[in-house]
């Protein structure tokens, strides 16, 4: 039992740990996600700026179990000043599992060249135990680097859990690149979890 | 222990990411044509408000063409900059295209004789959900 809602905590986190969840206009962006418990590719393809369609294919080590999710994101508002951009999503998903499993849910940021703030709230059902998580972000560029370079983010995530009822707060390094983008967070419950971005 | 790693990782990647930034800014420095200073030049008697060094460097050894200086609003990091490279790489009539993240302008070079169309380049940068929010033309 413990375990089970310790692997669904990993999932939770696969799925907020994500940035920038949809591109420019017939952008497409290709996500990987690993961790002790589970690997996780997702792809999305953006029509316009607002609003990403994409698959996500999860492989469950714990349990040795294959799904998938059909995912669609919105960008339900978006504010642009010269120096900082707000946004707010609608993010969703259906899982291969059945129509009775999916997740809902808004996530949003602001952020300027040199802070990030970003939170996040969802709810999942399934046929296995229906629960909700948060998270709220906060984080600091060391340094702001110019178009090209590469672009060093220290994060640190709260979480709140429904299943474990638990908060847990941990540190996040985010570091891109032209189109690649990763990010390493540790916690001592989750160890290490790498997320990886592509952007074509 | 492994906080330990973590910490040691971080603090790696992080003198890294520095190293690498002042490499590049000295590179910058280097290439950086104290003659001409093209970035003072004033549009309509106002000052382009760009990086000079990003400026001239955008416009060394450009002749007979016509640099747009365009202002947008939310363009605050690297990676949501990227697909405004890409849609203006599209447009052939476009010789040069550079983005200037921390004046939050985006530098197109046409030849000259070209029409810059502004509302056409303020729906490229909206598709990438950015706010074109005003235009300087310079001729050199």
């Amino acid at each position: 039992m413990g375990i089970k809602i310790l692997f669904l905590f990993f999932v939770i986190l696969s799925n907020n740990i994500e940035a920038r969840p949809i591109s420019y206009s017939g952008g497409s962006t290709l996500m990987g996600f690993s961790d002790n418990m589970m690997d996780s590719i997702y792809y999305h393809y953006s029509p316009t700026y607002k609003y990403s369609i994409g698959i996500e294919s999860v492989q469950n080590k714990y349990f040795n179990e294959n799904y998938s999710y059909i995912r669609f994101t919105y960008l339900l508002n978006r504010k642009n000043t010269q120096t900082s951009q707000r946004n707010l999503y609608f993010q969703s998903g259906l899982s291969s599992k059945g129509l009775d499993n999916y997740f809902y849910g808004v996530h949003g940021d602001w952020e300027t060249r040199r802070w990030f703030l970003g939170f996040g709230l969802k709810e999942v059902e399934s046929a296995y135990r229906n629960y909700s998580d948060k998270y709220y972000q906060v984080g600091v560029a060391p340094y702001l680097g110019e178009y090209g370079d590469l672009h060093t983010w220290i994060l640190i995530k709260t979480k709140v859990n429904s299943l474990t009822n638990k908060t847990s707060t941990y540190p996040v390094l985010k570091f891109f690149k032209g189109n690649f983008l990763i990010e390493l967070g540790y916690n001592n419950k989750t160890e290490w979890d790498t997320h990886l971005m592509y952007r074509f | 222990m492994k906080k330990i790693l973590f910490l040691l990782i971080t603090f790696s990647l992080t003198t890294l990411a520095n190293n690498l930034n002042e490499e590049h800014q000295h590179s910058h420095h280097q290439h950086h044509s104290h003659e001409g200073h093209m970035h003072e030049m004033l549009v309509d008697g106002k000052k382009l408000e760009v990086d000079p060094i990003r400026f001239d460097r955008f416009v060394e050894n450009l002749s007979n063409a016509q640099i747009a200086v365009v202002d947008v609003n939310g363009m605050v990091c690297d990676f949501c900059a990227r697909g405004i490279e890409k849609a203006f790489q599209k447009d052939s009539s476009i010789k040069r295209i550079d983005v200037d993240l921390s004046k939050g302008k985006v530098l197109l070079a046409y030849s000259n004789g070209v029409e810059i169309d502004f509302n056409d380049i303020k729906k490229k940068i909206l598709a990438n959900g950015q706010n074109a929010t005003g235009m300087k033309v310079l001729k050199i």
